[in-house]
């Protein structure tokens, strides 16, 4: 019978089992590395170097995780504090920041071939309602869980899905029938 | 379309379009780049070498443990009978204790 996240965890504080952490690592890792692969627009390369720090930062402050949260969740907040760290560090290397990136991403100016892709829809939109659109419908955390992981208040985190809901659907609808 | 069964219907789009991704030997590089366990062997050594301190400051403290040598010296003075039931009291709490810590393990992994 397969362990599960909290057997696993166990296993890695008593005994530093190594072999209990690669599973955990095999049972997070699509999810984690698409979250980040959507997060930093699929640059595929950094997305995983982001990973692979993510699962290195979980291994080393393994005894802070309580247990309250599932383990997922508890990754994804890794992941995401990862993600705004090289983002900042990015920001303040090459001047790239969020707005830039945005401007980029002009739904009029988009490859037709790419119109009907919902995944390409996503990435139009802003970090903040991207983000909590990818927590909540697409990875499946309650509201309350993606506050935790953003690090931002419950009404806020509502507010981004319903408008990022509103942007997906109406670019959905520009694009024509779905 | 209503819009419930639309928000429903976007989620459910979103869930199904996440490509799973292939593992491709991510697991190894990350397996590869922990960091060593030489630390908690450190660990171990420092706490060995308390105990073995503590036990000589204790020692030391104690006057060669004197104390040891007088209690021993009062449980020979004591009655056969009532040192045979002190043994007999120990043990059956001794192995009370560890019957119930492999109870209580072996529930805990037929939960899990």
């Amino acid at each position: 019978m397969p362990l599960n996240d909290a057997d696993l965890v166990a296993r890695i504080l008593v005994d530093d089992d190594h072999h209990a952490f690669a599973e955990l690592v095999r049972n997070h890792q699509s999810t984690v590395r698409g979250l980040l692969r959507q997060l930093v627009r699929h640059d595929v390369t950094l997305a995983d170097d982001l990973a692979q720090e993510t699962f290195l930062r979980a291994y080393k402050n393994i005894r802070s995780f309580r247990g309250e949260a599932k383990f997922s969740t508890w990754l994804y907040r890794i992941a995401y504090n990862c993600f705004r760290e090289e983002a900042r560090k990015r920001k303040e290397l090459v001047g790239i920041d969020e707005t830039q990136l945005e401007t980029q991403a002009d739904p009029h100016t988009v490859d037709p071939a790419l119109k009907h892709d919902l995944m390409h829809a996503l990435q139009l939109l802003p970090l903040h309602e991207r983000s909590a659109i990818l927590l909540c419908c697409q990875n499946g955390l309650s509201h309350d869980e993606a506050a935790r992981v953003l690090d931002i208040p419950l009404g806020t985190v509502k507010t981004n899905v319903l408008r990022g809901r509103e942007k997906l659907k109406k670019t959905l609808a520009e694009w024509g029938p779905a | 379309m209503d819009e419930h069964l639309q928000e429903d219907w976007l989620d459910a789009r979103l869930r199904d379009e996440a490509p799973y991704i292939d593992d491709a030997g991510f697991t190894a590089r990350v397996i590869q780049n922990l960091p060593t366990r030489r630390f908690r062997f450190f660990r171990e050594a420092i706490l060995l070498c308390m105990t073995l301190l503590a036990s000589a400051v204790t020692y030391t403290v104690s006057d060669g443990a004197h104390f040891l040598v007088a209690a021993v010296n009062r449980l020979a003075s004591m009655p056969l009978l009532f040192i045979c039931l002190v043994a007999i009291c120990c043990t059956t709490l001794i192995t009370a204790i560890a019957a119930g810590a492999a109870f209580s393990k072996a529930r805990g992994e037929s939960l899990g």
